[in-house]
């Protein structure tokens, strides 16, 4: 019998105590008894007297959506634990909502769910719209799921660097999960954690959106950060002041400091701005996305200064910081550079030492793949003397001084 | 209920009441810009935000909903801090100059601004980069001022239920349109207009809004340029609903003779519906016929008022319209009441001008029944030669001679037997009696009485009916209807012509015309006409009609001050209407001219009011008839509302109708009359919605 058929069989109160006997969270941004959820959930419809639908989604904030390989794996598990929270929920309605650009997966999944009483939809969940339903994440439903086939183990999904999403027991340090002796900053969940914070526990950080991820000394923080505000900025659904306009803010601050135009009064209005959206928003979205400004500029202070102050990027990632030249002594003027520049910006002819001309470069880095002699070279640092006229192979003396 | 203190007061509120409501209410400013009071709380723009006792940090008040034993505080430094954020924010992507913004000086925002302070200038401004969009009729939608505070959405939505709005993104942007832009009426807007109503900026805009007129009078245009005011949206509802009864009550708060308006209104309002910028006008005329043509005098007898008489007798001379109107009025306010009419029946200019086949006799008398039912006394076949000396038999009188005589344009040849006069010749026809008309006939006048002499000629017999005027086609006063209907009978139409002289030696024999090359008026106002060289017409016939214009059977032996020599002067045409003779009062057309029925049922209604003023009493003589239920301002999805068309009347074909005076147009029928109805906009429904309020209501607000 499958796990649906048994928990209908056992009827509500039964499922519930089951639930709650088995210790099954609700796992959303924060963690909490899934039968105290429903109740409160319950609770919240009959004060309004509207009738109570459950949904299964992703939390808004969840730009990654790793927990979708849980519903492209054993879609059929997904579904049934979404019935099964119904039926603890005690509603004959509910809903399996997937992220928007999920049209397809979706469409896969109604003939399946239909037996159920799912109903699948795509859609960015409109919190306000189901203030009086049940919310449930879909790694819950996983949860509820193995309980009705007796195979539940509790734990946490995670996935390390892009992995397989596994589960975990919550007492796995984080560190024991990945290398972290390259790391700079790991991403646990929508923040980020210096490596020594990382000898905490899976459960104590408890990365909601199952995501950790390891940067290293090639990775930039501030990069990094403004791509994840971007991310973030793509998701909202932009109806909320502080969400919609907090992120644009948090992101053209990052995008400044990646292009050597920051200021030193950025950290204060970061952490203004990204304290005021965790409270100033009513849905995941609003109130996690500027946990990874906050936590870079907080955590990082050094990689911001680098930046900021001595307008650096010690990653090497942000190319306003970088230059790019050819080394005069070894170019043979072969003109492969030269070729292959979108921007045009580099002179030379054959046999002579190719020049580019660095205020038109925008540091694509083509001419470093195609140059065969290796000589064109990325530098954070100084730049060697370069001719400043067109000089014919081997003419270029360095002066020495 | 629920004891919740704001800033120390206590108050007393429903449990679960809105917490901004509650203080805005009693006398409590929270600044605040997505709530409004109509809709559903959202909490997005977080202006509203407040402390509580045993709660950390702010919440919006307008989705806090009240507890007993709640302590809120509304001002504080960190509140004041967090407005100073959210308003940064928020203007963050909004255009920094308002004085170009159609909305300066009305704007929501602006005053928000004004009450929480000056940005800081630290954020990053940006431009969103919408183009205004201007394609829809009576809506502008100019996304860039837009601060997304959701109201337009929730009221198109939630509050009428037509979905219309919605949130969009467009690359990184957020705004609000319909889906995949399309344009409004393809999205099956319904142009109730409340988007715009409840937006506090200046982006969603009525097209219509003029600094210079009263908003309900851009709001609402029928009623506005309706004469008496008559609430059209109300009474096109419940004719939609099926509610006649309902409707005809409406309608007889302000006239009392719908009837016969129902026939023949000039329909000021249906020029000014809003419904022409979109398809047809709504047609009011033929839906109040079809109310007043279904009357069971039910509710609105129920309610109709009389009151108690008065002792005082007044004498009204003339029953056309406004005399009729004047003392239906004057009876329920009490008085005694006796019309003195010249002709054999009442009605003034409705029975003895309009013909027949526009408006059946019978419509008249029973309409004039009802006002004589009411305990007005109508003395007809009795011409009033000396008004002054009614004063001794009367407390008070009332001139209502309207325009009976036709005037005679100076020109050769215009004293010639066979030329005959508008008023006389439609009056003789009306009476049955020999009007003096040969076989040829030529009108003179381009306006609506002209075609009523013209289509009256052909009926009588007349072999060929001219028409001519000095107006270009597109500058005739008549309706274009009347002009169409007209040519369907045959009656040929010159319009840009000169008078020159009517030809013949003891009759008519023709009238020599010149094509008019241009009409204007100089800087002395004078009119100038310029005629095209060799453009001479001779059209031949044996009678002339002028129909260029009336004026009231008076002269300088009346004993009133004259204007022109025949219009009686007031002291004020709206507010004073009394005559030089005190206890004198006029009204209708022997005041302003000939205009139209509904305009006299006014003036009648005015004078009435001023009259009994007069004679003691308070003027007020407005009634409610009708339930006066509020509407439902939900009216939910209907497809391709917008491009809807006018249902028609049923007309008889020109060759049925032109050999008789019976009536040809036979009004919009049962099967349509509802849908017919349920055009309208219910452009009112808008002024139901509560209007914004601002910290400049409560006394010293403004943040410290
Ligand atoms: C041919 C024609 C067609 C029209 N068609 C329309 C139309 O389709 N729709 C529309 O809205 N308007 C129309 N009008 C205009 C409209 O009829 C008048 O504006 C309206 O009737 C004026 O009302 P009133 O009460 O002021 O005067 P009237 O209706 O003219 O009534 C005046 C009354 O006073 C009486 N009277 C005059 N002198 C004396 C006296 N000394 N003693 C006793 N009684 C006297 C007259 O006999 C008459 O009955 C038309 C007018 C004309 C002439
Ligand atoms: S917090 Fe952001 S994503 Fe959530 S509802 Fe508000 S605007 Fe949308
Ligand atoms: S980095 Fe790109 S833009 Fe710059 S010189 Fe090389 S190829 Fe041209
Ligand atoms: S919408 Fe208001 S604040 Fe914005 S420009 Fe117009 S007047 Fe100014
Ligand atoms: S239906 Fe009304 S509220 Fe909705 S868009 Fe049209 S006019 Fe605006
Ligand atoms: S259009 Fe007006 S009402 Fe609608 S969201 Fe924008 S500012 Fe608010
Ligand atoms: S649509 Fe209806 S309410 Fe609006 S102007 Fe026309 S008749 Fe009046
Ligand atoms: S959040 Fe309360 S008024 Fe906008």
């Amino acid at each position: 019998m499958g796990a649906y058929a048994k928990a209908k069989e056992l009827g509500r109160e039964a499922v519930l105590e089951k639930i709650d006997s088995l210790g099954i969270c609700e796992t959303g941004v924060y963690r909490e008894k899934m039968t105290d959820h429903l109740k409160a959930a319950e609770e919240a419809a009959a004060k309004e007297g509207e009738e109570l639908c459950l949904v299964a989604a992703l939390n808004n904030a969840d730009t990654d959506c790793v927990f979708l390989e849980l519903v492209k794996k054993d879609p059929e598990k997904i579904i049934e634990g979404c019935a099964i929270a119904a039926i603890a929920a005690g509603t004959e309605k509910a809903a399996l909502v997937l992220p928007e650009k999920e049209e397809e997966l979706a469409a896969s999944l109604r003939e399946k769910a239909a037996p159920y009483g799912v109903e699948v939809r795509n859609e960015f969940i409109n919190i306000r719209r189901n203030a009086c339903n049940a919310l449930i994440h879909l790694a819950a439903c996983a949860d509820l799921a193995d309980a009705f086939n007796d195979c539940y183990v509790p734990g946490i999904y995670v996935s390390v660097n892009g992995g397989e999403l596994q589960k975990l027991p919550e007492e796995k340090k984080i560190s024991e999960l990945a290398d972290l002796s390259e790391a700079k900053a790991v991403q646990v969940g929508y923040r980020y954690f210096t490596a020594e914070e990382c000898e905490a526990s899976l459960g104590q950080l408890y990365p909601a959106n199952g995501m950790i991820r390891v940067l290293t000394q090639k990775d930039c923080i501030v990069d990094d950060t403004q791509k994840k505000l971007h991310q973030s900025r793509t998701q909202s659904c932009g109806k909320c002041v502080f969400c919609r306009e907090g992120l644009i803010q948090l992101e053209f601050m990052q995008t400044e400091i990646t292009a050597g135009r920051g200021k030193g009064e950025f950290a204060d209005l970061t952490k203004e701005i990204g304290e005021a959206m965790c409270y100033s928003t009513p849905c995941s979205m609003g109130q996690q996305c500027a946990g990874i400004a906050l936590s870079a500029m907080g955590k990082f202070p050094d990689e911001y200064e680098a930046h900021i102050k001595k307008k650096s990027c010690p990653a090497g990632v942000c190319k306003a910081f970088i230059r790019i030249y050819v080394d005069p002594s070894d170019c043979t003027g072969c003109g492969d550079c030269l070729d292959v520049c979108p921007k045009n910006c580099i002179e030379g002819k054959p046999k002579y030492i190719h020049m580019i001309d660095e205020i038109d470069c925008d540091r694509c880095g083509k001419c470093v793949e195609a140059c065969e002699e290796e000589c064109i070279h990325i530098t954070t640092g100084k730049v060697p003397k370069l001719p400043d006229r067109l000089t014919k192979v081997g003419k270029f003396k360095k002066k020495r001084h | 209920m629920a004891v919740i203190t704001i800033d120390g007061v206590k108050l007393n509120v429903p449990d679960g009441a809105n917490v901004l409501e509650c203080a805005l209410e009693n006398g409590i400013y929270i600044p605040h810009l997505c709530h409004h009071k109509d809709l559903n709380p959202l909490g997005s723009c977080r202006m509203c935000v407040v402390e509580m006792e045993g709660q950390e940090g702010a919440v919006p008040s307008c989705t806090l909903k009240a507890e007993d034993g709640m302590v809120i505080r509304t001002k504080s430094e960190e509140l004041k801090r967090l407005r100073m954020l959210a308003l940064e924010l928020l203007l963050a992507g909004h255009p920094e100059d308002c004085s170009t913004c159609p909305k300066y000086g009305n704007c929501e925002l602006q005053m928000l601004i004004q009450y929480i302070g000056p940005k800081t200038g630290r954020l990053k401004m940006r431009v969103k980069g919408f183009k205004e969009n201007s394609a829809n009729p009576l809506i502008v939608h100019d996304m860039n001022r837009c601060v997304l505070c959701g109201r337009c959405v929730r009221a198109c939505n939630e509050l009428r239920g037509v979905k219309v709005l919605d949130y969009r993104k467009k690359g990184m942007e957020t705004y609000v349109g319909t889906l995949h832009d399309k344009l409004l009426a393809d999205a099956d807007c319904r142009f109730c207009q409340a988007c715009a109503e409840v937006c506090p900026t200046g982006t969603i805009r009525d097209k219509l809004a003029s600094s210079e007129k009263k908003k309900e009078d851009y709001v609402l245009p029928c009623k506005a340029e309706c004469p008496a005011h008559t609430e059209i949206p109300r009474y096109l509802r419940a004719v939609r609903d099926g509610d006649m009864d309902e409707a005809i009550a409406i309608i007889r708060e302000k006239l009392p003779i719908p009837r016969i308006l129902g026939y023949i209104c000039t329909q000021a309002c249906a020029k000014e519906c809003k419904r022409n910028c979109l398809s047809d006008p709504m047609s009011i005329r033929l839906i109040k016929r079809y109310a007043a043509d279904k009357d069971i005098e039910k509710k609105w007898r129920a309610k109709s008022k009389q009151l108690p008489d008065t002792g005082k007798k007044v004498c009204v001379v003339g029953a056309g319209p406004a005399g009729l109107t004047a003392a239906y009025y004057l009876r329920k306010q009490g008085h005694a009441v006796t019309i003195k009419e010249a002709m054999p029946t009442a009605g003034g200019t409705t029975a003895y001008g309009i013909p027949a086949y526009r408006l059946p006799r019978d419509i008249i008398a029973e309409e004039v029944k009802l006002i004589e039912e009411q305990g007005v006394q109508i003395e007809c076949g009795t011409k009033v030669e000396k008004p002054a000396e009614l004063l001794k038999d009367y407390d008070a009188v009332l001139m209502a001679v309207g325009g009976t005589v036709g005037v005679r344009l100076g020109m050769p040849g215009n004293d010639l037997p066979g030329v005959l006069l508008n008023a006389d010749f439609l009056r003789n026809c009306a009476l049955g009696k020999e009007t003096g008309m040969g076989k040829h006939v030529i009108v003179l006048g381009g306006g609506n009485v002209a075609f009523d002499c013209a289509r009256s000629a052909v009926r009588l017999g007349a072999e060929s009916v001219h028409l001519a005027c000095l107006e270009a086609r597109d500058k005739m006063t008549a309706d274009d209807e009347e002009i169409e209907q007209a040519q369907e009978e045959g009656i040929v139409v010159h319009p840009a012509q000169t008078f020159e002289r009517i030809t013949g030696e003891d009759h008519v024999t023709g009238v020599d015309f010149m094509k008019v090359k241009a009409f204007y008026f100089d800087e002395n106002r004078r009119a100038v006409i310029e005629k095209e060289e060799g453009s001479e017409l001779h059209i031949e016939g044996d009678t002339v009609i002028f129909a260029t214009g009336q004026k009231p059977d008076l002269n300088e032996d009346s004993g009133f001050k004259l204007f022109r020599g025949a219009w009686i002067v007031v002291n004020d045409n709206t507010n004073d209407k009394q005559t030089s003779i005190p206890g004198i009062f006029a009204a209708g057309d022997c005041v302003y001219g000939t205009k139209s029925v509904v305009m006299a049922v006014q003036s009648g209604r005015e004078a009435a009011s001023q009259i009994d003023r007069y004679l003691g009493g308070d003027g007020d003589i407005s009634e409610q008839l009708a339930s006066g239920k509020t509407p439902d301002p939900w009216i939910g999805v209907i497809e391709g509302f917008a491009g809807e068309k006018a249902f028609q009347p049923q007309i008889d074909p020109a060759e049925e109708r032109k050999d008789n005076f019976r009536l040809f147009d036979h009004g919009i029928c049962d099967a349509d009359i509802c849908a017919e109805a349920g055009r309208c906009l219910q452009c009112d429904l808008r002024l139901q919605i509560h209007r914004p309020r601002t910290w400049g209501d409560y006394a010293d607000t403004k943040e410290a």
